[in-house]
C-alpha cells in the first residue's frame, strides 16, 4: 500500500504514459486523422528500438545517431506495410496490419543471431556476455538529472518523455490545421470524394502510415531506454490494443485528446494494481494479473458501447459517422 | 517424394482444422458484418471446456467434444444479448465492433486463464497409434481431425443449401434488408448464425487441441491470424471461399517447408508462410478468391 | 475541330451483364450534352469509366486529346474533367468551407515537401484561396452556412455545395449525375440557372445525367439515349424526343419517365 503514494512510482507510471502518448499519437495521425485501421502500431515500436540496440551494441555506434536511424527504419516499415496493403478495404488492411506486426516479433523472435532471439536485448552481444545498449543514454539521463537537481531517475526520465511528447503534439497540432491536414481529414471521411477532387489517396496514406510509424518508433526508443532491457515479447498485440484504447477514451481526432487518454489509462493501468481489498484479495497474485487486463477489456468494453465518442469527443461527430 | 506426401496430407489436416474455423468467420460476417476478432479465443474456450469434461471428469472425446461445441455455441449466444444487440441498436459503426470484438478478445483470453491456469493440458489420447496410408504417417488426432472436418464440411454444406434455416442464412448474408422485407425472421436469423459460428469455434477448437497435442488458453490467439488469412483468401464472407481458402493455407504452409523447395522454409516461419501467401494473394485479387470488389 | 471528349467503343462488363456494351459518341467544348435513358441502361457505369472510377473492359476514352481510360480518378480530376456523384458526397465532418477549399487544384499547401519548405507561399494560396472559397458560397448562397459540419446541411444545400466545389476546381467538363434528384422545384430552377451560367461566362462543357426531361429539353443542346447498354439515339432534344427507339426504350421498360408530349 505504500507504494500508492510512493512519487516514485507515480513518476514511472508517468513515464509509461508518456510513452504511449507517443504511440497512441500515431496512431491518432494514421486512424483518427487519415481513417487508416492500423492494429500493427506495436512493430513499428520493435522496429525502433531493435533497429537501436542492435547498431549500438553490434556496429557500435554512438547512441545519437542509432537512435534517428531507429525512427527512420520505422518510417521505412511503414512504408514497406503500405505500399502493398494501403489500396485493400478496411477490414482487410486491419488483418494485414496485425500479421505484419505479428511477423515481426516473429523474426525478432527466431532471428537469434541478428536480434538476440526471445532471451531480449540481452544476448545482442558476443556470447557469454550480457550486452547493453543503454550506456550513452544512462550517462546522458545522469547529467540531466544533475541540471535538473532532481534525487530520482525516473522523475528524470519523466520530464525528458513529456517534453518529447508536449513537442510531438504540438508539431501535429500545427499539422493538422494546414491544407496537408485537411486532405488527410478528407480521406478519412470519403476516400473516392478525395480522388475525385484530385488528391492522390495512396500517396496521403503512405505518408499518415509513415508518420505515425516513426511517432512509434520514438515511443520504442524511449521504451527501450527506461527498461534497458527488452524482448520480443514485450512488443505483443495488446500493446497496439492499449493504443486505441487511448484514442477512444480521449475522443479520435483531436490531438490534445490523446495525453488525456494515456493519462487515464494510466492511472486505470497502475491503479488497478492496488486492489488489495476483497473480493480481489481472494485471488493469487498471478490470477490478479488478470483480473487487471479483463477489468481493462471490460473498461473498453463500456466506452464503446456507451460512449464512443471517448471522453473529449463531440457526440455530434459520432452521429454524422 | 514420400516426403512431399507426408506433408501434403500434414496440411489436409491443418487446413480443414482452418477450414471450419474460417467457415465459422465468415458466416458471421456474411450476416452481421462484425469481424469477430475473439474467434479464436472461442476456439480456446471451445477446448478448454472439452479438455475439463475429458480430462477431470474423464468423459470420452466424443461427448468431451460435444460438450466444448455445445458451450461456445451457448457463450456466442449470450455474448449477442449482452453485447452485439445493444451495439446494433446504437447502429454502431464498423470500427466499433472490430475494437468491440478486440475487447472480447482480451477479456475471453485473461478469463480462460483465470479460469484454467496457463499451463498446457492434452485430451486423453493414444499418441502412438498410427495409421499408415502408403508412405504417409498420420497420428490418430489427425485421423479424427480430418475425418471430422470432412464432414463437417459436407453437412453444413447440406444445411446451407438444402434446409430451410440454411436458406434463411443465405438469404440474409445476400441482402438483409431484403430478407427482413421478405418475412425472414431477423433475430432467429441470427441467433442461427451465432449457433453455427459457435459450434464451429468449438469444433475447430477441440481439433486443434487434438493435432497439437497440447494447448494453453493463448493457442486460440495463435490460430486467430491463420483462420483470418484463410478468410480473406477465400474472400470474406463466403463459405466456399472459407472452405478453399483454409485448405489452400493449410497446405501451403505445410508444403513450403518441403526440401524440394530449394531446402524449404525453416518450419518455425509457418504463419509467416501463411501471411505471404496472403499478401500474395491479395495484391493479385484484392477481394480474395470468392469475394466481393467493394465493401457492401 | 477536334471534341473535348470523345468515347470509343467502350465496354464494361460486370459478371455476366454487359453494363455498357460498345458506346461511342462525343462531347464538344462549351456544350451541355444529357445522357439519358431508362433505369438499369448503363449510365452511371459509363460515367464512372469515363471519371476513372470503374476500368473499362474495352474501347478508347479520350479527352482534351489524351487518352484517359488508364487512368486513376484522380489524375483525371486533375486533368480538368471533374464529377458529382448522384448523393452528393462531401466531407461530412468537415466544415462546408472546408469541403470547397478541398476543390483547389495544385495547393502547396497540400504537400508536405512545399508546405515545410515553402510555407509562406502556401499561407499566400490558402488566404487568397479562401477568400475564393467566400466568393462561391456567396454565389450558391451557403455563405451563412461557411462553418458548420455538411452533414448537417439539407440534401438541396448539399448539392449547392457540390456545385460550388465544382466551381472552385475550375474544370474543362463536367460530368453531372442526377443533378436533380432529389431536389425541390424552386432549388431545381436555381441549379439550371447555375449550369448555363456556367457554361457561358467560364466556357464549360457539361456532361448530365438526368432523368428530369424537362431540365434536359430546356438546357441540353444535345441528347444521347441509352438503354441496355448501347447507344440508341443522339442529336437535338426535339429529334431524340420523336425517336422511335427511344419511345420504346421507354415505354417498353417498366421503370423511368414517360417521354413528355
Amino acid at each position: 500500500m505504500s507504494t500508492l503514494f510512493s512519487g516514485d512510482f507515480w513518476a514511472f507510471v508517468g513515464v509509461v504514459a508518456g510513452i504511449y502518448t507517443i504511440l497512441a499519437l500515431g496512431l491518432q495521425i494514421q486512424f483518427g486523422f487519415t481513417g487508416l485501421l492500423n492494429f500493427g502500431q506495436v512493430a513499428f515500436m520493435a522496429i525502433g528500438a531493435y533497429t537501436m540496440a542492435i547498431l549500438v551494441v553490434k556496429e557500435g555506434w554512438s547512441t545519437w545517431l542509432a537512435a534517428p536511424l531507429g525512427i527512420a527504419a520505422a518510417a521505412v516499415g511503414g512504408l514497406v506495410l503500405g505500399l502493398p496493403s494501403v489500396r485493400l478495404r478496411s477490414d482487410y488492411f486491419a488483418i494485414v496490419t496485425i500479421a505484419f506486426s505479428e511477423i515481426i516479433r516473429y523474426v525478432a523472435t527466431n532471428e537469434d543471431a541478428l536480434t538476440g532471439g526471445s532471451q531480449g536485448t540481452i544476448a545482442l552481444g558476443k556470447v557469454g556476455t550480457a550486452a547493453q545498449y543503454n550506456t550513452q543514454w544512462s550517462s546522458f539521463q545522469s547529467r540531466v538529472q544533475g541540471w535538473l537537481g532532481f534525487s530520482s531517475s525516473d522523475a528524470t526520465m519523466l520530464v525528458i518523455v513529456w517534453l518529447v511528447a508536449v513537442a510531438l503534439l504540438a508539431l501535429t497540432a500545427l499539422a493538422v490545421r494546414t491544407p496537408w491536414g485537411r486532405v488527410l481529414k478528407s480521406i478519412r471521411e470519403d476516400e473516392d470524394a478525395a480522388a475525385s477532387l484530385g488528391k492522390n489517396v495512396f500517396s496521403y496514406k503512405l505518408q499518415a502510415l509513415a508518420i505515425g510509424a516513426a511517432l512509434a518508433g520514438i515511443a520504442g526508443l524511449f521504451y527501450a531506454w527506461e527498461f534497458s532491457f527488452f524482448s520480443p515479447d514485450d512488443f505483443e498485440p495488446l500493446l497496439t490494443f492499449f493504443a486505441w484504447m487511448i484514442l477512444l477514451l480521449g475522443g479520435l481526432g483531436r490531438v490534445w485528446a490523446v495525453p488525456i487518454g494515456a493519462g487515464v489509462f494510466g492511472f486505470i493501468f497502475a491503479g488497478t494494481r492496488f486492489l488489495d481489498f476483497a473480493p480481489f484479495t481472494w485471488f493469487g497474485s498471478d490470477q490478479r494479473a488478470y483480473l487487471r487486463l479483463i477489468i481493462i477489456g471490460l473498461v473498453i468494453l463500456a466506452l464503446v458501447v456507451f460512449r464512443p465518442q471517448g471522453l473529449l469527443g463531440r457526440k455530434q461527430e459520432m452521429v454524422l459517422e | 517424394m514420400s516426403d512431399f506426401l507426408q506433408l501434403l496430407a500434414n496440411g489436409l489436416v491443418e487446413g480443414s482444422i482452418y477450414a471450419i474455423a474460417a467457415l465459422g468467420v465468415s458466416l458471421v460476417y456474411a450476416l452481421l458484418r462484425l469481424v469477430n476478432f475473439a474467434y479464436g479465443d472461442m476456439m480456446a474456450f471451445g477446448a478448454l471446456i472439452a479438455y475439463g469434461c475429458n480430462g477431470p471428469l474423464h468423459q470420452s472425446m466424443v461427448v468431451s467434444a460435444l460438450a466444448g461445441m455445445a458451450a461456445t455455441a451457448v457463450l456466442c449466444l449470450v455474448l449477442d444479448v449482452v453485447l452485439w444487440k445493444p451495439l446494433r441498436a446504437r447502429r454502431a459503426g464498423f470500427m466499433s465492433l472490430f475494437l468491440a470484438s478486440i475487447a472480447l478478445s482480451l477479456l475471453l483470453r485473461q478469463g480462460l486463464l483465470l479460469g484454467a491456469g496457463p499451463q498446457p493440458e492434452a485430451y486423453h489420447v493414444n499418441p502412438y497409434r498410427v495409421f499408415v496410408l502408403g508412405s504417409v504417417r498420420l497420428s490418430e488426432a489427425q485421423v479424427i481431425a480430418i475425418a471430422t472436418a470432412g464432414a463437417t464440411i459436407v453437412l453444413v454444406a447440406l444445411f446451407l443449401a438444402r434446409t430451410t434455416a440454411g436458406q434463411t442464412l443465405r438469404a440474409m448474408a445476400d441482402d438483409r434488408t431484403l430478407a427482413a422485407i421478405a418475412g425472414v425472421d431477423v433475430t432467429r436469423a441470427t441467433q442461427l448464425a451465432w449457433i453455427v459460428s459457435g459450434l464451429l469455434a468449438g469444433l475447430a477448437g477441440v481439433l486443434a487441441g487434438l493435432v497439437e497435442y497440447s494447448f494453453d488458453p493463448n493457442f486460440g490467439f495463435e490460430l486467430l491470424l491463420p483462420v483470418f488469412a484463410a478468410v480473406v483468401l477465400g474472400g470474406i464472407g463466403s463459405a466456399y471461399g472459407a472452405l478453399a481458402g483454409g485448405l489452400a493455407l493449410g497446405v501451403a504452409e505445410e508444403l513450403s517447408t518441403w526440401s524440394g523447395f530449394a531446402g524449404g522454409v525453416n518450419p518455425t516461419y509457418k504463419p509467416v508462410v501463411a501471411f505471404a501467401v496472403l499478401a500474395l494473394a491479395l495484391l493479385v485479387r484484392p477481394q480474395g478468391f470468392f469475394g466481393r470488389a467493394r465493401v457492401a | 475541330m477536334t471534341a473535348l471528349l470523345e468515347l470509343d467503343a467502350v465496354a464494361k462488363a460486370f459478371g455476366g451483364v454487359r453494363a455498357v456494351d460498345g458506346v461511342s459518341f462525343s462531347v464538344e467544348a462549351r456544350s451541355i450534352t444529357a445522357l439519358i435513358g431508362p433505369n438499369g441502361a448503363g449510365k452511371s457505369t459509363l460515367f464512372n469509366c469515363v471519371a476513372g472510377a470503374t476500368r473499362a473492359d474495352a474501347g478508347r476514352i479520350i479527352f482534351r486529346g489524351r487518352r484517359i481510360e488508364r487512368r486513376p480518378p484522380h489524375r483525371i480530376a486533375r486533368a480538368g474533367l471533374a464529377r458529382t456523384f448522384q448523393t452528393a458526397r462531401t466531407f461530412r465532418r468537415m466544415s462546408v468551407v472546408d469541403n470547397v477549399l478541398l476543390a483547389a487544384a495544385d495547393h502547396p499547401g497540400e504537400h508536405l515537401p512545399r508546405l515545410v519548405l515553402r510555407p509562406a507561399a502556401a499561407r499566400a494560396r490558402e488566404r487568397a484561396l479562401q477568400a475564393r472559397a467566400a466568393e462561391l458560397l456567396d454565389l450558391v448562397g451557403l455563405s451563412a452556412h461557411a462553418q458548420a459540419y455538411a452533414g448537417t446541411l439539407s440534401g438541396g444545400q448539399r448539392k449547392l455545395l457540390d456545385l460550388a466545389r465544382v466551381l472552385m476546381l475550375e474544370p474543362a467538363l463536367v460530368l453531372l449525375d442526377e443533378p436533380m434528384a432529389g431536389v425541390n422545384p424552386v432549388l431545381r430552377g436555381q441549379l439550371l440557372e447555375h449550369v448555363l451560367a456556367l457554361r457561358e461566362q467560364l466556357g464549360i462543357t457539361f456532361l448530365i445525367v438526368e432523368h428530369d426531361l424537362d431540365f434536359v429539353m430546356r438546357a441540353a443542346d444535345r441528347v444521347v439515349v441509352m438503354n441496355e447498354g448501347k447507344l440508341i439515339a443522339a442529336g437535338s432534344p426535339d429529334a431524340v424526343r420523336s425517336d422511335e427507339a427511344v419511345v420504346d426504350a421507354y415505354l417498353g421498360t417498366a421503370h423511368g419517365a414517360a417521354v413528355p408530349a
